[in-house]
């Protein structure tokens, strides 16, 4: 017999019910789910293209030069003029063609394709977000369900530890552990990751406070069940929503450091995330080239705007302390 | 790794890879040359027949500078000090202002030194009639005549721990004594400068002897430098630890006031016309140098300016501004203000031409190289890999690609420094052809690595991450890319990028080296094995036949035979190819119709007594251009 089915305050199905509901509920929540899952497949199109290339070891398109092809702004229809590649064989098409599409949102100082770029960029992006959600979320959750349900001993050395990360100002200690892990995509991921669950934590425990007073854990006692069996079967599923609702706002947090970090040099290295795009764009921004950065800031608006939008409603629906 | 060069006292300073690699900077600017490069507007040599100067206005030179630490020769080397002390002090040489290759010629002293045979023992006559500002250190107040004492007490004042100079590195362990004397300068006890010192003696009162321990053919270079300034004995001790604020030369111009952080003001030094010094305008210098007027004061008397004013302007745009309403002569050209001054073809901007502003470029002496780690297992032993990466570099491509703001580089000497051969093509050029057979040879058909199956991939070290050194590695990966190698660009900052070279474990790096003398041994010297890591010669480069030609080159004099050796040492680093040869930077400068004989010089320490204003009486009202420096 399953417990958390029959007493639980949550029914079983609830929390899906009422995520379907806050996404589909209203207009504003259903484009930003639209923008979300564009954004997905673009990630989704960028690291098959970024395995394939490697499958194939060969230099990415995104990252291949065309010093001919320098600033070319966006356009729709263009014609193709040759270029020095194309003498040397690495480069074959069709010149003085008009295309469709091609380069649509304009060159880089090298050539390369913007729009190529910007869906390295979304990949890189959702990397971030989901890895630094998967090193946090669970160590949040999980110490939090701790410090909640024992309380004494356990819930202080815990709560010591979160109170001490939290008073670290978390940009500097993300740049610390990236510093000491290395330059590179890793140690923004374990720089965010390390630091960030300590929110998440806090609520957690607060919530785990209230749950563990409830009648369905005192049945659970009653029939003998051990503690970890209560706290991660029976206690765990009633506050999951809490990491949905984190994992909604943290994900676009974490895009918002990634391109801090690279920007200055720290976080990806010799791919196009999009703080690297930023910060090679903002020089050329005097010699008129304003496309990429227009593409690049456009996209991190509408991939935290949209991001946020719905955390916020999912919170609305989801959040005890809300609803 | 940014460049920069320095205008006549204003400017751009580069962080630069200087001797012992940029661990100590701003001891030597190096900038450039020349001709070719230096667009001089119409307007500027129309003017040269009408010479003779409107009585009684005064001639203003007004420009920018920087905070300076202070005016003691032997403690302050950065830049913005050099230029403010070389207005103000003179040394024994100087380096010639409009001839290229550099050479240095006397100051003061009367010609260049007597060499004995074996290159061991240099003797310099002073000039004679050569009086010290008036100042109250002496007695009376009146200036005293310079003698060879004050060379003697000059140097020794180098060599004194307690005054912790950063020039003491061109000294050490060339002077007989010297080192000596700077051991027991250690002690708590007051230094005694009367102690003799046997390779620096007065012979009498206007000889001066230099025995070395070992030839050295670039003393002359270090004595141009302005840690040998005459330096009167009765100012430091009458100043002690104020001397630093109270510069008391022999020089063209005296200090008038000076204002920390706001204003400096000097004015011509009134003693040389009471004594009637005087020194004069050069009347040789390149070929096109008459062409473009800069010898039509050949042979008068310098200096042609009444009265300096300098500003210390932080901030560029304001800098830009002030130029622009003419309240300053001269100006740099920073990226930011780029586009202001050049239209997208490279050519002037129309109304700055029309104002007769004129355009000065040169290419800097400052080699631009990606290095091989000779110690690395996969570049160190496999030449035909060197050469065919050699081949795989698009020189052409590189230069458009930096916008015209680099030149070439075909070897590691820069033009405007003897050894360099400006017919040179390299001797791996590019050529895609090529470079696959040489990758081939070397066990990488197509760029294969046999062992892998895979590309050869090679790791460039490079000392920022900022975005246009990541661009600019990007684009070599670029270049790598056409003959199937694939580059990665491994970003550090600059300690952990020096500490890597320093223990060999960077397989290829991005690096720069600044001249400090306009002398090939400075460059050569990268490849000499005793300087390997962590002495300059980063790559590790050995081999016992270059190290014997350069051991030669040293101790021969500058003459045909010695720049021979250096031909066939050039030969040799390009035939092995420790580096790729990558570009010289060219910076650039904005001068104002007034100025004339204004010619762009790496070491330009003190050459301002050789620039000319030209200060109407009544001032063309013109964007804002103001009178006599009436403002301030």
């Amino acid at each position: 017999m399953s417990v958390e089915g029959t007493i639980g305050p949550v029914p079983r199905g609830g929390t899906w019910a009422a995520v379907r509901h806050a996404v589909c509920g209203s207009r504003a929540a259903r484009v930003c789910a639209g923008v979300i899952a564009l954004f997905v497949a673009a990630a989704l199109y960028g690291e098959a293209v970024y395995c394939w290339h490697r499958w194939r070891d060969q230099t990415p398109s995104y990252q291949r030069v065309h010093l001919d092809e320098r600033y070319l702004p966006p356009s729709v229809l263009r014609r193709s003029r040759p270029t020095a590649e194309s003498n040397t064989g690495t480069d074959q098409r069709p010149m003085g063609v008009r295309r469709l599409l091609y380069r649509p949102l304009g060159t880089d100082n090298l050539g390369r394709d913007v729009l190529q770029r910007l869906i390295q960029g979304a990949r890189i992006a959702f990397l971030v977000g989901i890895i630094t959600a998967t090193i946090a979320i669970p160590i949040g959750t999980a110490l939090g369900c701790l410090a909640g349900y024992f309380g004494g001993r356990v819930d202080d050395g815990i709560m010591w530890l979160n109170s001490t990360i939290a008073a670290i100002p978390g940009l500097l200690l993300v740049l610390a552990v990236a510093m000491v892990v290395g330059k590179g995509l890793t140690g923004v991921y374990l720089g965010i990751g390390l630091t960030t669950w300590v929110g998440l934590c806090r609520i957690v425990r607060a919530e785990v406070l209230k749950q563990r007073e409830q009648g369905y854990v005192l049945a659970a006692k009653v029939l003998g069940y051990g503690s970890f069996r209560i706290l991660f079967r029976h206690i765990l599923p009633n506050v999951a929503h809490l990491a949905l609702v984190t994992f909604s706002l943290r994900f676009p947090a974490a895009i918002g450091t990634e391109v801090f970090l690279s920007f200055l040099g720290i976080g990806a290295q010799g791919e196009p995330s999009w703080g690297v795009m930023l910060s090679n764009a903002r020089l050329r921004l005097w010699q008129g080239a304003w496309w990429e950065l227009t593409a690049v800031t456009l996209a991190i608006v509408l991939v935290v705007l949209a991001f946020n939008l719905l955390g916020d409603r999912l919170r609305d629906a989801l959040d005890p302390r809300v609803s | 790794m940014t460049l920069s060069g320095r205008w006549m006292g204003l400017a751009i300073r580069p962080v630069h890879d200087g001797r012992r690699q940029g661990d100590e900077t701003g001891r030597f600017a190096a900038a450039a040359i020349l001709l070719p490069l230096m667009v001089l507007s119409a307007s500027g040599h129309a003017r040269a027949a009408e010479r003779s100067l409107p009585a009684g206005v005064e001639q203003v030179y007004r420009a920018e500078t920087s905070r300076i630490r202070g005016f003691d020769p032997v403690r302050v080397g950065d830049v913005t000090s050099i230029h403010a002390i070389s207005k103000v002090y003179e040394t024994l040489l100087q380096y010639a202002y409009l001839d290229r290759p550099y050479r240095v010629e006397p100051l003061l002293a009367e010609a260049l030194p007597d060499v004995s045979p074996d290159g061991l023992e240099y003797l310099f006559r002073i000039r004679r009639g050569i009086f010290f500002q008036d100042d109250p250190c002496f007695a009376g107040g009146r200036g005293r005549e310079l003698t060879a004492d004050d060379f003697v007490y000059s140097i020794k004042r180098v060599a004194d721990q307690k005054n912790a100079s950063g020039g003491y590195w061109a000294f050490r362990g060339r002077i007989v004594g010297l080192d000596a004397f700077r051991e027991a300068s250690a002690s708590v006890a007051p230094t005694d400068y009367d102690s003799p010192v046997e390779g620096l003696k007065a012979t009498d009162r206007y000889c001066l002897r230099i025995r070395l321990t070992r030839p050295y053919s670039q003393l002359p270079f270090v004595l141009a430098m302005h840690y040998a300034a005459a330096v009167p004995r009765e100012a430091v001790e009458y100043y002690g630890a104020d001397f630093i604020n109270h510069p008391v030369g022999t020089g063209p111009f005296i200090l008038k006031s000076w204002r920390r952080n706001y204003r400096m003001e000097y004015v011509r030094n009134p003693k040389w016309r009471e004594t009637g010094r005087q020194d004069a305008y050069p009347s040789s210098g390149e070929a096109a140098d008459a062409t473009f007027g800069l010898l039509a004061d050949a042979g008068r008397p310098v200096p042609f300016i009444d009265r300096i004013v300098e500003y210390v302007i932080s901030d560029g745009s304001t800098q830009w501004l002030m130029f622009l309403a003419g309240e300053l002569d001269v100006s740099g050209v920073s990226p930011d203000n780029w586009d202001a001054v050049f239209t997208a073809d490279g050519r002037l901007n129309e109304a700055l031409a029309k104002r007769g502003v004129r355009v000065h470029a040169m290419p800097q002496l400052n080699t631009y190289y990606v290095g091989f780690n000779m110690d690395d297992p996969v570049v160190g032993g496999n030449r035909a890999l060197r050469q065919a990466l050699t081949c795989a570099f698009d020189a052409e491509q590189w230069v458009r690609f930096h916008r015209g703001r680099v030149v070439r580089a075909v070897g590691p000497i820069p033009p405007g420094v003897s050894g360099y051969d400006p017919a040179a093509t390299g001797a791996f050029p590019f050529d895609l052809e090529r470079a696959r057979e040489r990758l081939q040879e070397a066990g990488y058909p197509g760029g294969r690595d046999p062992s892998t199956g895979r590309r050869l991939e090679l790791t460039l070290e490079l000392g920022a991450a900022d975005a246009s050194t990541r661009e600019t590695a990007e684009l070599l990966g670029a270049f790598f890319d056409r003959i199937g190698v694939a580059l990665r660009p491994s970003y550090n900052n600059r300690p952990a990028f020096f500490s890597k070279l320093e223990q060999r474990r960077a397989q290829m790096f991005l690096l720069n080296w600044v001249a400090d003398y306009p002398d090939p041994q400075n460059f050569l010297q990268l490849f000499y094995s005793p300087n390997a890591s962590p002495g300059p010669n980063r790559t590790n480069y050995r081999d016992p036949e270059y190290d014997r030609l350069y051991e030669a080159a040293e101790t021969l004099p500058n003459g045909p035979e010695r720049l021979e050796l250096c031909r066939t040492m050039v030969r040799m680093v390009m035939e092995d190819c420790p580096w790729i040869f990558l570009h010289h930077p060219v910076s650039y400068g904005l001068s104002h119709r007034r100025i004339s004989n204004y010619k762009p010089h790496d070491f330009p320490y003190g050459m301002i007594k050789y620039v000319r204003v030209d200060e109407r009486p009544a001032p063309v009202p013109q964007g804002g251009l103001r009178g006599p420096d009436s403002g301030d």
